[in-house]
């Protein structure tokens, strides 16, 4: 251990300023504090009511008292597919995202000895951020959505998001730095600035989107209707969509998860524990490495899938590396309460600090061994994701929010806590739920995954119908929906002793007035520490002075402008040696010359597919694992997406894969199947879907789609002129209708909905075994074959 | 413990901070990641000999046809090899896999049809004589209702399907469909 007491020796040169008086603004994070909390009842109550529409479907067709509940599984706006992403979103950006903003404002004020820079920004963000969470709330069970996981909003909302988030949050904070009383910006602040720059970057280059509205103004001369404001495509497809995507799925979990909760750890932790932080070192170290490591990590979503196999490995190799950055975090959190484990047994908010912390640990470990790719060959596709997900998410951001709450609700409503026993039961509550959730779910992901793959003696798949698999699951399934509805309980107990304790706040609030002198335009930096290096050039105890011992980051600590660019590099840098490859390198996705545009039918029937959220349910990419393949088919290769405006592939088979359904069923099974999946499935959880049935198929709108398609470079020849992508899809919507009376199927199908779906179902993983066509526009650069 | 610990003079709201050195274990299992991701990229991403996830996925098919059909070879979809397969518990094991995978959700479990015809009785809509059924497989029937299957399953896995979808006929299905078709004769009997 190296100097000791040399505290006071280096005394700084700085001028100060005038002394100056302020606030502060504490009505915003009650604001936020509230919303986060309110939201996440909700969030935790869809959770609990998607939970059981996996589970209830078999008890259903058994339990006659049950049969009122049959509308879970039947109405448009209720079915898993829409309820699922309002469950992310409502959990991501409305609980979790209040909850770091009511961290942010409460700790950048006081780390900064200043009020934020404009109430009227502030409250600008709230209301934003509000409005945008009601915005998700109805357009998701709508079935508005941009298709893409975490980044269903479409794009007014995205819109909103992106000045919400930059001019009014990112300006607001920036400026409170550099109107900032403290010198120096603890690592808390660090973690905030790698927040904000990092989600803006991601949410703008993941949501860049042609909205179909625009294009039937300015292309196909065409009145927008009301719906068609509301629906756009990504301007990424197929491989680089899914890049795209998931560098931006993982890094949300990064940036939008992790980073912000680490600074509310470090604020609240030594807060709440009255002791310092256990290491400045380990913070710098910690922070700069998980910045710039974890970007290079999304692809690990996509392992054995048509992204390139270099890409797949960065992003495991770069998984096992976030390793050790992440535990940095855990080891400064958990060794700051050393010597404070007394407190930690009689302090339920300690408590809720110690759990989430210990959760984060095991994210993070479990997060890199997930990504080895050997482990991902099972884990993909399966629940074991989900209990991932669920540790980190009600662990580690549900826990430290509540610790977060419990710890502000005193002092923000300056009174005492409703009922302290009411923590300690939310403590335990949300700590048995987790429990139950995530070991049941885990144990249900394996065993699914076990039998997907299991062959019997004579190489023929053991469990070959799919059902049975999902049937398999059923147990842990309800054992979630109790872990779930434990944990919703403690949500409520929660909101309930924040409004209670806000009942008892004094009729007007006091105000502390602070005192502390405006920053001088000088500061001489103390010299570095003096170096053990004694045997050595100048050039190494030079290096060791400034960098090794860190003083150079002791400088950057006071320059926010500069930290800010570093991020910025650290970020960028990462991001560009991945993303410029994915994008230029052509041999990455090689061309099928039997690969067509999708016709006008099947595109408009692809965008019910994406409306009604098939893809949180199905994949549609068949990995070249012999299991896989044996079950749906011949592996997907990348040249089959290039014509996927956003790609499909989904992250979890609750129901089997998609990519070569195709030509698998009869048109009138398909039909039939959608209408009520159990007529021909009996033991299916699949959501029925009768308004398909029931529903028009809005012709006037597809020659748009078909437009925008064109306009993102898919290759649809004459159809872009006026009405010929409407005359196309009508001539294929009779063609099919007439098949499936010749099937004996329903007769009145040729208008609805549901001839679009059929015809988008019936054409997929189709491509790939048909000659290609005959007068090739391209020199045939054809290969089935990947390569990496 | 406490003892050894180096308080830095900087302070935030009251929150103090120690400069602990970080533990080396972790630095040693850091060092350790980056140097495993080091070999691993240079092994399987810049060594032409590495498999990839395809090679290793031909090199899988190779394998099972290999030991599944190694002991019939190349089969013809005549009636006599049919009829041979159907004989087969070996083949017909394996063409129960096919028929559960991807004939169930139409024709049943049992055979004893869905949507699809019921493949136990004795009456038939597009089968006379024991490889109509090969060409059904192959090439769908009953505009589309039954699809083509020639680009999911290869010749030999087409032949021995139709020889298990053959040996169904005259089983007791649970919940029989109705006939469908005409009745048509026995199938031949095996030879000797």
């Amino acid at each position: 251990m190296a100097s000791d007491g040399s505290t006071a020796s280096h005394s700084p040169h700085q001028e100060t300023g005038p002394i100056e008086r302020f606030v502060y603004d504490d009505a915003v994070v009650r604001k936020f504090l509230f919303a986060s909390i309110i939201f996440g009842v909700v969030a935790f109550l869809v959770g609990v009511i998607a939970a059981i529409q996996l589970a209830i479907p078999p008890a259903l067709a058994s339990v006659k008292a049950l049969s009122w509940l049959e509308f879970l599984t039947n109405t448009s706006f209720l079915n898993f597919g829409r309820i699922r992403p309002l469950h992310t979103n409502a959990a991501i950006f409305a609980f979790a995202g209040n909850a770091l903003f009511a961290a942010i404002y409460y700790s950048t004020q006081r780390l900064c000895k200043a009020r934020m820079w404009s109430d009227k920004l502030s409250n600008l963000h709230f209301w934003g951020w509000q409005l945008i969470v009601v915005c998700a709330a109805v357009s998701l069970p709508l079935g508005l959505t941009q298709g893409k996981e975490y980044a269903e909003l479409e794009w007014p909302v995205d819109l909103m998001i992106a000045v919400v988030w930059v001019a009014f949050f990112g300006v607001n904070f920036f400026m409170t730095l550099a109107k900032r009383r403290e010198r120096h910006m603890y690592v808390a602040l660090w973690f905030y600035i790698a927040t904000i720059v990092t989600v803006a970057m991601l949410h703008v280059f993941n949501n860049l989107s042609l909205p179909l509205a625009l294009v039937q103004m300015f292309k196909t001369g065409q009145t927008p209707a009301a719906a068609d404001w509301l629906k756009s495509w990504s301007v990424y497809s197929g491989v680089q969509d899914a890049f795209m995507q998931w560098w931006y799925g993982h890094n949300a979990v990064a940036f939008f998860l992790t980073t912000p909760f680490l600074g509310l750890m470090y604020y609240f932790l030594p807060k709440a524990a009255e002791k310092p932080v256990y290491s400045y070192r380990l913070s710098i170290i910690h922070f700069w490495s998980l910045v710039f490591i974890y970007i290079w990590a999304g692809p690990h979503h996509l392992h054995y899938t048509a992204l390139p196999q270099w890409a797949s490995t960065l992003g495991m190799l770069f998984s096992v590396m976030l390793w050790m950055p992440s535990w940095g975090g855990m080891i400064n959190g958990l060794l700051t309460l050393r010597g404070a484990w007394n407190k930690v047994a009689a302090d339920p908010i300690l408590k809720f600090y110690v759990v989430g912390i210990t959760f984060y640990g095991m994210s993070t470990f479990e997060g890199p061994m997930l990504s080895v790719k050997s482990v991902n060959s099972l884990s993909h596709y399966t629940d074991w994701t989900i209990a991932h997900v669920h540790a980190g998410a009600l662990g580690w951001n549900g826990l430290l929010s509540f610790g977060m709450a419990y710890w502000l609700a005193p002092r923000l409503f300056q009174a005492p806590i409703w009922s302290k026993k009411l923590v300690a039961a939310h403590f335990w509550l949300a700590t048995i739920g987790i429990a139950l959730y995530v070991l049941g779910i885990y144990t249900g992901g394996i065993t699914q995954g076990l039998m997907w793959r299991a062959f019997d003696e004579t190489g023929r798949l053991q469990y070959p119908d799919f059902v049975e698999t999902v049937m398999t699951l059923m147990p842990f399934y309800w054992i979630r929906v109790i872990g779930g509805t434990l944990f919703l309980v403690g949500g409520i107990l929660c909101l309930l002793n924040l409004v209670m304790t806000w009942a008892a706040r004094p009729a007007k609030y006091e105000e502390t007035v602070h005192e502390a002198p405006a920053l001088g335009p000088v500061f001489i930096d103390p010299p570095p520490q003096p170096t053990e290096i004694t045997a050595s050039t100048e050039w190494a105890k030079d290096v060791d002075q400034k960098y090794i011992k860190g003083w150079f980051h002791r400088v950057w600590e006071r320059k926010p402008a500069k930290f800010t660019i570093w991020v910025l590099i650290a970020i960028f840098s990462a991001s560009l040696f991945e993303i410029v490859p994915t994008f230029l390198i052509k041999s990455n996705v090689p061309t099928i010359a039997s690969v067509q545009p999708y016709t006008p039918l099947e595109l408009a029937g692809r965008d019910i597919y994406i409306a009604e959220g098939c893809y949180n349910c199905h994949s549609q990419m068949i990995r070249p694992i012999w299991a896989e393949t044996r079950r749906y088919g011949e592996y997907s290769k990348p040249g089959e997406f290039v014509y996927d405006h956003p790609f499909q592939w989904g992250s979890r088979r609750i129901g089997p894969d998609l990519a070569r359904e195709g030509g698998r069923q009869s048109h009138d099974w398909q039909i039939r199947h959608l209408e009520n999946p159990r007529q021909l499935i009996p033991d299916s959880i699949m959501p029925a879907y009768p308004h398909l049935l029931k529903d028009a198929l809005n012709f006037e709108s597809i020659q748009g789609r078909v437009d925008a398609m064109a306009m993102l470079g898919v290759p649809y020849g004459d159809l872009v002129q006026k009405g010929k992508a409407i005359e196309a899809a009508k001539a294929q919507a009779k063609e099919l209708a007439d098949t499936l009376v010749a099937q004996q199927g329903y007769a009145d199908m040729g208008d609805k909905k549901a001839i679009a779906l059929l015809a988008y179902l019936q054409r997929l993983g189709t491509d790939i075994s048909k000659p290609p066509p005959a007068e090739p526009a391209k020199p045939a650069t054809a290969s089935a074959e990947v390569t990496k | 413990m406490a003892v050894k610990d180096f308080l830095s003079d900087h302070e935030y709201d009251g929150i103090r901070e120690y400069d602990n050195p970080t533990p080396g274990w972790w630095h040693a299992i850091f060092i350790a990641t980056i140097a495993f991701s080091f070999f691993y990229f240079v092994y399987w991403e810049m060594n032409p000999r590495a498999s990839t996830p395809q090679s290793r996925w031909a090199a899988a098919q190779t394998a099972e046809y290999k030991r599944i059909f190694s002991s019939v070879g190349d089969l013809q979809n005549d009636e006599a090899t049919i009829l041979k397969m159907m004989g087969n518990e070996q083949m017909l094991n394996v063409a129960q896999g096919f028929y559960q995978s991807t004939c169930i959700q139409c024709h049943g479990k049992d055979g004893g049809g869905i949507n699809g015809v019921n493949l136990t009785d004795d009456n038939y809509k597009n089968v006379k004589k024991l490889d109509d059924i090969f060409n059904v497989i192959t090439n769908g029937a009953n505009a589309g209702v039954m699809p083509s299957w020639k680009n999911q399953f290869n010749q030999n896995e087409r032949v021995i399907l139709a020889a298990y979808v053959a040996t169904l006929r005259g089983t007791k299905p649970a919940a029989p469909k109705a006939p469908e078709g005409d009745p048509i004769p026995p199938w031949p009997a095996p030879a000797k």
